[in-house]
This record gives structure tokens, C-alpha cells and sequence, in this order.
């Protein structure tokens, strides 16, 4: 993607008062702070379930922001990430231990592995071509999924996955496992920051910027993308491990093309390489989605229209909306 | 062995056929059309809805139905980002194959439907002692010889020669005096035609489902990517590489077709970044 004014949001801006910064990060821990609250507010059973299917999308939407938002990748199969680690944590809880951490790791590493290996390839384009192969690595992984009965339980998926442990405990559905998600998400986010922010990430916005002018400078591109399709990849097998446990159970749908087209218009709907935009797209989908498809059965024809409308008119997203008004808010002296 | 390949270049005469489109759309405009598998299945479903009242004349109806949708489509999304990166048009024409999808889904259901080929094709022939359906040998030539006159038309026609021009060198062929905006709308939607007729001729061999869009257009994208981004000979090519591999793959180890495939292309695209012939486009 070309320079545009989105990218003024990522850059640094020099002109940015302390105040705005401080009120930035007061609105950041109180959401953290609210999102934790949650379940001693008087949530229903029902209504915490629904956010913890979002916060994990959030964490989903993120790991995308990472390549679509940072580094100018458009990766149209990132249903791959997430519904590959959603195998790969399940069948090792079913087989081997339920323990959160040890699942996610495998996931984790799971998920590495194949970021690598596709990353070998991948790495090489941008642009289109990088978006349609990405689409295909996608199909073929649904495709094995379906195929593979003896592994993957063919198109029933993986059925009877057990609840996690922590520290030797079962986590109990609902608000305990609603809290382990919400702290997943914060800690990812915080960890996410800091790459953004890290001279690594400035380099990912050089490629995104100018692809070609970043290798002149002496950037290793294929290099750098590599690390951040595997980290972004990473990320998406930890949200991939929540959802695996909240679902008890794995399914081929989430490794389909539809899913990818959703965490696609969730990303750039919420707002790229903003981090925080993506979830709060999550929130708004999955809430949406909830209260409008048991009534209304054009859903798909409406959420295409909505991401049409968004690319054409709002590319910055709810995000890039929430920022200008911010700016608003805590003016910049000059 | 020789079914399989016969398969794959029934299957490859038809995906040459969409593949084109895309190429040629991509080439003039560096528009991405993922719509382009929406509009197939479109095709096939005005052909199946135009059947009982028109008889086989739906196969010409169909496309005529689907051309000016696609330039409604062209004109609402596609014209109003055109100065922005490439990347939107892929994002946007994504967005309409949701769209349109979930419009089929709605108006006409999610069941498959399978037609059954005119009567006068409705037998077998022999070829080395397999029998193989007239219908398909004869919907493969026939889409073989639409290919073949698009080729035709760009390599020998003026306004061949104007397409030619502005995939070559955009800005060179407008400062020349080419309406590129014009043209550009109109093999959208002359692409658009071409991808409906597959549809609509390959109704009674691959059968008419909502998703059968989504088939096509990954097939299609690689067949491009094969050929190199916006080089027609190449996509040609690509087209049949994609369906031989998938078919010949498939015929050994059944339904693990796609991996054989992607490997294909992986190992292609490693070795030829730049698509078979390497004159295509890297990004």
C-alpha cells in the first residue's frame, strides 16, 4: 500500500503534546481495567460468553493488524493461523495434557513452523500476488483438514475437547475462563505494542511505505517479513488455543475462506495499524453478528456490503475515526 | 491416467476461459477482480433460471444478463478507487463476492443443482476404449474456441491493439489519445460475459452451487499467477497447468488434489517468480 494519511496515524507525531499522551494511556488502562471488570459488574452467563468469542477474535484481529496494518501485507487466507492452531491445541489436549500453557506453546510452535515453511514462498511477493497465494495456502489447509479423517474427524472436526488446567486447576467455563482470555489479550497487546514501537517495527512500516526504497537502504525485506508473518502467525495460534477450549471442540469452517474474509473486514473495519482498533471491530462483529443472524437471514450479503462500504469510503476505520476525534479532544500546541 | 488428463483439459479449457478475464481486467486497469468467480456462478444460475422458458438459448441470454451487472459493479466500486493502490480493488471486489454470494445463497438457496446436456449430446463416445460423455468434449471445444477468438481479437483487431497499448504502458497509451477509462469498462464487462458463458456451459458438467464461484476464482488466480500477472499467453498456459496438475494429481491420490496443486505452483513460483514465461509482474 502506498503512503497514505493512515500512515500519519502510525508515524510518530512530532507535534503530539504530553497531555495527549497521558490521556492516551489513561483511556488504555481503563479499558484494560474495565474489560477485567466485566464479570463483577453483574454480566450475564450469556453476554460474558459472547465477549469472550470477541476478545479472542481481538487477539486474532491483532496478529492480522501485524501484517495488513504494519507492513502492507494483505493476507486474504489468515484463517490459516488461527485454524491451524486450533488443531494443533486440540489434539494435544485431547491426547496428551489439557495444561493452558503447554497447549499454547505447541500451538504456538506449531503455528511457527508453518509460518516458516509457507513464509519460504510467500516471502518472495507482495502486493496481490502475496494476498492470493496466502488465500490458497488457506484452501489447502481446510482442504486437508476435511480430508484427513483419522487426525482431524474429517468435516465433524475435533469433538470433546477437555477444559484447560492452570497450574495443575480446571479453569470452569464462563467468568474464569472469560478472565484467563482477557488477560491473554492484554498481555498480547502489550507485547504487540512494544514490537510496533521497536525500531524492528519502524523498519515494517519502511517496507510497507516503499518496499523497494527499504532494500536500497540496506533493510533485508524478505527477512524482516518472514519474522512477522511468524510472529503474526504465532499470535493467531494463541487466540486459535482460546478458542479451541471456549468452543471444546475444533471444526474445518475455521480454517474456510469465509473466515478469512471476516478477520480480513473485522482488521480494516476496526481500523489498521492502530492494534486497538482491531478489537473493538471484534467486539462490534461478533455482537452484531449475534443479534442479527437469527433474525435476518441476508447477513453475508449485508456485512459485504458493509466491509464495500468501508474500504470506499472509511479506509481508516472506526479507529482512524476515534483518533481524529482524540486529536480533537487534546488538541496539539503549537 | 488418460481420463484424468482428458479431464484436466476439459477442466483447463474452461478455467483458460475465466482466467483470461482476469488477466486482460488486470492488465488494462491493474484492477484485481475477486468477483470474477461470482460472476461464473452467476452465469449458471440465469442459465438454469432462463432453461425452461428459453431452452439452450439461456446459455447466450445468461451472459447477456450478467455483462451490465458487471459494469453497474464496475461503476459503483471499481471507477471511484482506481488512483488508489491496486491492493483496494482486490479488497473491494472481496467485499461484492460476499456480497453476491450471500445474495445467492438468499434468493435461490444453497442446494446443488445438475443439469442434464441437450439431448443431442447426450451420449458417450469411445476414445481408446473409454467411454467419455459428448458433452463435455464438445462444451471444452467450444470454450476452446472462444479462447482462441479472444486471442484473436486482441492480437489482430484495432481495438485489440488499444488493449495491448494501455496493458503495456498506461499513461503512454492516454497521452496518445486511447479513452482508457472507456475500454477498461467494457472488457470489464465483456470479461464478466466470458466468465458467465463458463458458467453457463459448464453447468451440466461441474453443476450449479453457490460456492462453485469460489472454485474457479482460486484456480484462476493461480493460472494467472503461473502465467505471470497481466501476460495472456501465459495465464493460457497457466490455465491448463493448474488443471492437469489438479486432475492427474488427484487421479493418484484422490482428494489430496489441491495439496499436489499448491505444490505445483509453489515449487513454480520459486523457481519463476515472474510466472511461466517470465514476463509477468512480481507484485
Amino acid at each position: 500500500m502506498a503512503a497514505s494519511p493512515e500512515v500519519e496515524n502510525l508515524v510518530e507525531d512530532a507535534s503530539k503534546t504530553r497531555s495527549r499522551e497521558v490521556a492516551t494511556r489513561v483511556l488504555l488502562a481503563g479499558s484494560a481495567l474495565l474489560v477485567l471488570a466485566v464479570p463483577f459488574l453483574g454480566a450475564s452467563p450469556f453476554f460474558i460468553t459472547l465477549l469472550t468469542e470477541a476478545l479472542i477474535f481481538g487477539i486474532w484481529a491483532m496478529s492480522l493488524d501485524l501484517l495488513v496494518g504494519y507492513t502492507g501485507l494483505v493476507s486474504f487466507g489468515h484463517a490459516a493461523s488461527f485454524g491451524f492452531a486450533t488443531y494443533a491445541a486440540g489434539i494435544f489436549a485431547m491426547n496428551i495434557s489439557a495444561d493452558f500453557f503447554l497447549s499454547t506453546i505447541v500451538a504456538i510452535a506449531a503455528a511457527a513452523a508453518v509460518a516458516f515453511l509457507t513464509g519460504l514462498v510467500v516471502t518472495r511477493l507482495s502486493g496481490i500476488a502475496f494476498a492470493i497465494l496466502t488465500l490458497c495456502i488457506c484452501q489447502v489447509l481446510f482442504q486437508i483438514s476435511v480430508v484427513w479423517r483419522s487426525f482431524t474427524g474429517g468435516l465433524d472436526g475435533l469433538i470433546g475437547v477437555p477444559l484447560p488446567t492452570l497450574f495443575g486447576r480446571e479453569v470452569e467455563p464462563g467468568e474464569e475462563f472469560y478472565l484467563l482470555t482477557a488477560a491473554t489479550l492484554i498481555v498480547c497487546y502489550l507485547l504487540l505494542r512494544r514490537v510496533v514501537e521497536s525500531p524492528f517495527g519502524k523498519t515494517l512500516l519502511a517496507i510497507r511505505a516503499n518496499e523497494d526504497r527499504a532494500a536500497a537502504i540496506g533493510i533485508d525485506v524478505r527477512r524482516h517479513k518472514l519474522v512477522i508473518l511468524i510472529l503474526s502467525w504465532m499470535t493467531g495460534g494463541v487466540a486459535g488455543t482460546l478458542f479451541v477450549f471456549l468452543k471444546a471442540g475444533a471444526n474445518p469452517m475455521s480454517l474456510y475462506w469465509i473466515e478469512s474474509g471476516n478477520i480480513l473486514a473485522i482488521t480494516i473495519l476496526g481500523g489498521i495499524g492502530t492494534l486497538f482498533g482491531p478489537i473493538i471491530g471484534s467486539i462490534g462483529f461478533i455482537f452484531i453478528r449475534d443479534q442479527v443472524t437469527t433474525m435476518y437471514r441476508a447477513w453475508q450479503f449485508s456485512f459485504g456490503l458493509a466491509f464495500v462500504l468501508a474500504v470506499l469510503f472509511m479506509p481508516s476505520g472506526i479507529a482512524g475515526i476515534a483518533e481524529r476525534i482524540w486529536r480533537r479532544l487534546w488538541p496539539a500546541r503549537s | 491416467m488418460f481420463v484424468n488428463s482428458l479431464n484436466g483439459i476439459i477442466y483447463g479449457s474452461f478455467l483458460a476461459l475465466t482466467s483470461l478475464g482476469l488477466s486482460l481486467v488486470f492488465g488494462l486497469g491493474r484492477v484485481v477482480n475477486f468477483a470474477h468467480g461470482v460472476l461464473y456462478a452467476l452465469g449458471g444460475y440465469f442459465f438454469i433460471i432462463f432453461l425452461p422458458s428459453l431452452g439452450w438459448g439461456a446459455m447466450v441470454f445468461a451472459p447477456l444478463v450478467v455483462v451490465p451487472l458487471a459494469i453497474a459493479m464496475e461503476w459503483l466500486t471499481i471507477a471511484p478507487i482506481r488512483n488508489r493502490d491496486e491492493i483496494y480493488t482486490l479488497l473491494v471486489t472481496f467485499g461484492l463476492s460476499f456480497m453476491i454470494t450471500g445474495a445467492i445463497e438468499y434468493l435461490w438457496g444453497t442446494e446443488t443443482t445438475l443439469i442434464k446436456p441437450p439431448v443431442i449430446f447426450q451420449g458417450t463416445v469411445d476414445i481408446l476404449g473409454n467411454q467419455f460423455p459428448v458433452y463435455r468434449l464438445f462444451a471444452s471445444a467450444l470454450s476452446l474456441l472462444v479462447t482462441g477468438l479472444v486471442f484473436v481479437f486482441i492480437q489482430f483487431t484495432a481495438v485489440g491493439l488499444k488493449i495491448r497499448a494501455i496493458t503495456d504502458d498506461n499513461e503512454m497509451a492516454e497521452a496518445l489519445g486511447i479513452n482508457t477509462r472507456w475500454l477498461l469498462t467494457s472488457i470489464f464487462g465483456g470479461a464478466a460475459g466470458f466468465a458467465a458463458f463458463a458458467g453457463a456451459l459448464g453447468a451440466p458438467i461441474f453443476s450449479v452451487e453457490p460456492e462453485m464461484g469460489m472454485g474457479i476464482i482460486i484456480d484462476s488466480f493461480l493460472a494467472v499467477i503461473l502465467g505471470g500477472l497481466g501476460h495472456l499467453p501465459g495465464t493460457a498456459v497457466g490455465a491448463f497447468i493448474v488443471a492437469l496438475a489438479k486432475s492427474i494429481g488427484g487421479g493418484y491420490i484422490a482428494e489430496w488434489a489441491i495439496a499436489v496443486l499448491f505444490l505445483v505452483v509453489a515449487a513454480i513460483m520459486v523457481l519463476r517468480p515472474r510466472g511461466v514465461f517470465g514476463r509477468g509482474r512480481i507484485a
